[in-house]
């Protein structure tokens, strides 16, 4: 559909082109330029020095990501940590985050409170998630773990062993993002008519009929986004681990292995920093592994949705 | 006394049920924020004897003090900096680019559309990004650090859709009372798609005053530092000092909240609306 244009005529059609120039630019400058040249440097031996060669190197960036020793054994037990976390991220933020949209879409009071307090996190950014957290969490005489205390055990959360820290960022990532996975399931539990909830009661079905038969089928579309959405959020998520514990091993999850090779941290037994084309190397790992999670889920939850709305 | 026995409803368990369900969740929520603000009240030699108590007066000392030792003013001011002119830059640059497509006034318009929404499936950028950077000159530069974040494609494609919205006749009339091209979207476009503007700016605002990655990969003068970078290095230096802490955390807090408050509902539409669209 092309409409006429208004604003002038001879060279004045171009005035649009000319404006539009800027935004275009920038964004292949800043985003979809060093979004493809991510894979070329990955077979370089770039650093993070400037003026220092860059030297063509083939795939010898993938092979000791994958393969060489210890360092490689590092990266498989991050990789297995970064679907560890995006596993549990996924599955408790969807149910929690369903369970509450359904409880706030109700004809209740002060529902709009939940909301807004549950949304919150969303917007806090991972500084303040984190802080926040870390006081809550706090190993002495903290309110958690008093509680824990009460029960007769007790925590050290981020300082204490690795998966006992792992489990509390797990659940501080939660915590921060069910907002966003509800507001999505509200946005889809807002286009069910009423009619049809109606007629099912008139039907005499009971509650759990009603969400089993009418809402959960027709949530379909807002199932799909948050399930994709959390995997591929969870699985490229790490800016909590970086506030909460740090580098440490026995933590590291995909991303921030990237981060701390390409800018400099230690890495289990490998210590060299600024590591770039290495670091390229290894988020083209991510990545695929982004893209073929991705893509999965999505023809699974497309071939579902076939079967269910036909 | 009879009516009201007659009127009184039947017990709706799944009413409490629900109740009881989101208060819980409740707690955890408000919880952590609510410790936040007392610790922020009391004193270290208060927190250090019990972290839970409910603080005893108002020791709003803990303010000052982390207002001028967490260097604030300075973090304030840079985030501020950086957040307003890259979201401005960002906005305009994008009504530009959403304007034109949205009204088929360039050619290969949608194309450009999804040479826009591309980038979002293609691996992360940071490595290239930083390269290049480097090689400009912009590491460790606040203009440089601006640039990072005049880019959002999710902006443009909410953009694009609202300005779909607005009748087209009204480029013709401006046209026929002699109005620019320039002119009428800055004077006629620019009001009437308030609302997508807003959304877009805000998100895009929020999205910059949290960054904490990129100042950290790009700034190394603590002069530049952006407030959330600036929180963790005073989180290193005070880490022990809860309530000083607290009280700087709030004060970071605080804009955000009301902000949020505030702006709930283009936040929220504008971030359902990116989901659902990428």
């Amino acid at each position: 559909m092309r409409t006429g244009y208004h604003f002038g005529s001879g060279w004045g059609r171009y005035i649009p082109y000319l404006f539009l120039i800027p935004g275009l630019l920038l964004y292949l400058l800043i985003a979809l330029g060093p979004s493809v040249a991510t894979s070329v440097f990955s077979f370089t031996d770039a650093t993070g020095i400037r003026g220092a060669p860059i030297n063509w190197i083939g795939l010898e960036n993938y092979r000791e990501f994958l393969f060489l020793g210890r360092a490689s054994q590092d990266n498989y037990a991050a990789l297995g940590r970064t679907l560890v976390f995006c596993f549990f991220v996924t599955t408790i933020q969807f149910g929690l985050g369903l369970l509450v949209a359904v409880l706030v879409n109700q004809r209740l009071r002060g529902t709009s409170i939940f909301r807004t307090l549950f949304f919150l996190p969303v917007i806090l950014g991972a500084v303040i998630q984190g802080l926040i957290w870390s006081l809550f969490l706090y190993p002495l005489g903290g309110p958690m773990a008093r509680i824990l205390e009460f029960f007769g055990t007790s925590s050290q959360f981020f300082g204490g062993p690795p998966p006992e820290a792992f489990a509390s960022v797990i659940f501080v990532q939660i915590w921060a993002n069910m907002g966003f996975t509800m507001v999505i399931f509200l946005a889809g539990l807002q286009t069910i008519p009423d009619d049809l909830y109606e007629a099912a009661r008139i039907d005499g079905a009971s509650s759990w009929q009603v969400f089993s038969n009418v809402t959960w089928p027709l949530l379909t579309p807002s199932v799909n986004t948050n399930i994709l959405l959390n995997i591929i959020g969870s699985l490229q998520a790490w800016q909590l681990f970086l506030v909460l514990i740090g580098y440490r091993n026995g933590t590291q999850v995909l991303g921030y292995l990237i981060y701390a090779q390409g800018f400099g941290q230690t890495s289990g037994s490998v210590t060299s920093s600024f590591r770039q084309g290495y670091a390229a190397a290894a988020s083209i790992v991510l990545f695929l592994l982004v893209l073929v999670l991705g893509i999965t889920t999505q023809n699974i939850l497309r071939r579902r949705e076939e079967r269910i709305l036909g | 006394m009879n009516t009201t026995l007659k009127t009184r409803t039947p017990i709706n368990w799944g009413r409490i049920a629900s109740y009881a369900i989101l208060l819980i969740f409740a707690i955890i929520y408000a919880g952590p924020l609510l410790m936040l603000i007392n610790t922020a009240f009391k004193t270290l030699p208060d927190f250090m004897k019990d972290a839970t108590s409910l603080a005893t007066s108002l020791n709003i000392e803990n303010f000052s003090e982390a207002w001028t030792r967490a260097n604030f003013p300075r973090y304030l001011t840079n985030t501020l900096i950086y957040t307003i002119s890259a979201t401005a830059i960002y906005t305009i640059t994008a009504v530009f680019v959403a304007f034109p497509v949205a009204r088929g006034y360039i050619r290969g318009g949608n194309y450009i559309l999804t040479l826009f929404i591309i980038a979002l499936f293609l691996p992360p950028a940071l490595i290239p990004q930083f390269q290049m950077m480097l090689a400009l000159g912009l590491y460790n530069n606040p203009l440089g650090y601006i640039l990072l974040f005049t880019v959002n494609p999710i902006g443009i494609v909410i953009l694009v859709n609202y300005i779909k919205t607005v009748p087209i006749e009204l480029d013709e009339a401006a046209a026929i009372d002699g109005s620019g091209y320039f002119r009428f979207v800055i004077s006629v476009l620019l009001p009437l798609i308030r609302p997508a503007i807003a959304t877009v700016a805000v998100l895009h605002a929020i999205g910059i005053w949290n960054e904490l990655i990129l100042p950290t990969i790009y700034l190394t003068n603590q002069d530049y530092y952006p407030i959330t970078r600036g929180m963790i290095v005073f989180q290193g230096v005070y880490g022990s000092d809860w309530p000083t802490l607290a009280a700087g955390v709030l004060i970071m807090t605080l804009p955000m909240v009301i902000i949020f408050l505030v702006l709930q509902r283009y936040i929220v539409s504008g971030m359902t609306a990116g989901a659902v669209k990428g």
